[in-house]
């Protein structure tokens, strides 16, 4: 069952994808393509599919059709009529490889007549299918406000005849800076979850992919290379991201023999296509950070000094409380825990409470600094927020080494 | 698919002297962008509103109905006008109210119409 459940997961995008491209419908796709899971559930135990995801497309393609010939036979209100039989090119399109759509429908989720705040919602719902109650615990709202969030957004895509269509030439700038700002924050989710173990599992992969792919597509933003190195240059370092107890492991504390040679290729590849085209951004400059922090594959030392300064240019394009927390730690790192704290100080802690970084980092700086007092609070602190297990581990194992 | 393009604007753009040079180049721009959208089949309605000064409201409240002076809110932008278009999606339709001329601080909101 377990089986099932990942190969479900894995087909997810590209299946609800064809689908809504097909149907032109996102709650129909959904639709159909959760009563095709049902039925594999039922039948994959008796007789497991060669190709779990062609499975899907055909049984859900079938199911999404059949329920759009029922909806425009109500409509015509003629009772009682069998559907007609699916025509020859219904038949033929169930046999075909699964189009790739993902990158259409993306689009369309992060169409900039939707909110801001529902576009990175709405596409890693429908896209990579989480649940509305993760998003509500990712997005910090109530569930039942996320569901409603999600329902208008997928209303107004509907009701206002949003396309399904990649945007032309003139659109580009303003849609492809919605994407790119989706991607970001649905990688954040996956990054965030170190043991890959949570809902989002599969779902990094899933970025590394879309990002690459829109790399191909748009080979002339920076912004959009940068993304694609970022996202590599992270998922490089995912190997070695727990040790053997399951505990989170730091960048600076990594295995280096575990880090994904090809990735970083890759990464550092793009990032000097990006460097090329001479447009600075927010995606390349923390792309160049997290490069910073490979670059101790040769060097053997995490270069701080350098990091920190990365942070200082990050924080005059993206002033956000997330910079300054990092920035802090660099600083921290680079200058002794007091130029750390120093730089803490300058922010304001109200909406960071819930945040387990802004404590994290605070247990660090206060470390460095010789008050284990504080230390020990801030790691308390949390610990308290209940996170993930490697998270988990490695905050109770710093606490312990305070004594 | 139709959409209603409402233009709100504030009245007192096209107020005085200069307001009056303003309207008449605004109106100019929306008679060449009704008659590009005339010849591309898109334009099914469309007109200008005479000011709010003009409008009167029949309100219904618990079945009792009464008429005053006025529009029936009071905002800085006003209904000055609308077009009703059709097009084949969204896209096509904003692209459109972008170029609705507009003064300075004007509105074009864009509602599919529903269709029965």
């Amino acid at each position: 069952m377990q089986a099932a459940a990942k190969a479900i997961a894995e087909a997810r995008p590209r299946v609800v994808a064809a689908l809504a491209a097909r149907l032109r419908d996102l709650d129909l796709a959904e639709d159909a393509f959760a009563e095709a899971c049902a039925a594999a559930l039922i039948a994959w135990p008796q007789q497991a599919p060669r190709d779990p995801a062609a499975w899907l497309w055909r049984a859900s393609l079938r199911r999404g059709i059949d329920a759009k010939r029922r909806a425009a036979v109500r409509e015509r209100a003629v009772h009682d009529a069998p559907a007609p039989p699916p025509t020859p090119e219904e038949v033929l399109m169930a046999d075909q490889p699964i189009p790739d759509e993902r990158l259409r429908l993306i689009f369309v989720c992060c169409h900039p007549a939707i909110g801001a705040d529902a576009r990175a919602a709405l596409t890693l719902k429908v896209v990579c299918g989480l649940s509305t109650e993760r998003l509500a615990r990712a997005f910090l709202v109530a569930e039942p406000a996320m569901l409603q969030r999600i329902t208008r957004a997928k209303r107004k895509i509907a009701a206002a005849g949003v396309p399904f269509e990649v945007p032309g030439p003139a659109a580009w700038p303003e849609r492809l800076e919605a994407v790119l700002a989706t991607l970001e924050i649905a990688y954040a989710q996956a990054y965030e979850d170190a043991a890959l173990a949570g809902e989002t599992a599969g779902f990094a992969a899933e970025v590394l992919r879309l990002s690459g792919l829109l790399a191909e597509l748009v080979p002339d933003d920076p912004e959009v290379l940068g993304l694609a190195a970022l996202v590599r240059f992270t998922e490089a370092r995912r190997p070695a991201r727990l040790d053997d107890a399951g505990a989170m492991v730091p960048p600076e504390a990594q295995d280096v023999r575990l880090w994904r040679r090809d990735l970083i290729a890759e990464g550092a590849a793009l990032m000097a296509r990006a460097a090329d085209l001479g447009r600075s951004g927010p995606r390349q400059i923390l792309a160049a950070i997290h490069g910073a922090h490979l670059s101790r594959m040769e060097t053997r030392a995490t270069p701080w000094a350098d990091i920190a300064a990365l942070y200082d240019v990050l924080l005059t394009v993206r002033p956000t409380p997330v910079t300054r927390v990092n920035r802090a730690v660099a600083l921290g790192e680079a200058f002794g825990g007091e130029a750390g704290l120093a730089a803490l100080a300058e922010i304001d802690p109200e909406r960071l409470e819930a945040w387990l970084p802004w404590h994290a980092a605070r247990a660090g700086l206060f470390a460095k600094a010789g008050d284990s007092l504080r230390a020990r609070e801030a790691l308390k602190a949390a610990l308290a927020l209940k996170p993930a297990p490697a998270e988990r581990l490695f905050l109770e194992r710093r606490l312990r080494a305070l004594g | 698919m139709q959409y209603m393009l409402l233009i709100y604007e504030p009245e007192s753009a096209y107020e005085g002297e200069a307001g009056q040079g303003l309207l008449q180049e605004i109106v100019a721009r929306h008679y060449a962008l009704a008659e590009e959208l005339r010849q591309k089949g898109q334009f099914k309605d469309g007109s200008g509103l005479q000011e709010t000064a003009t409008a009167t409201t029949v309100a219904t409240t618990g079945g009792a109905q009464t008429v005053h002076d006025g529009p029936f809110a009071e905002t800085r932008e006003h209904l000055g006008g609308y077009y009703l278009i059709d097009v084949p999606d969204l896209d096509a339709a904003l692209a459109i109210a972008r170029r609705v001329p507009v003064a300075d601080g004007g509105k074009v909101e864009v509602r599919p119409l529903v269709t029965y």
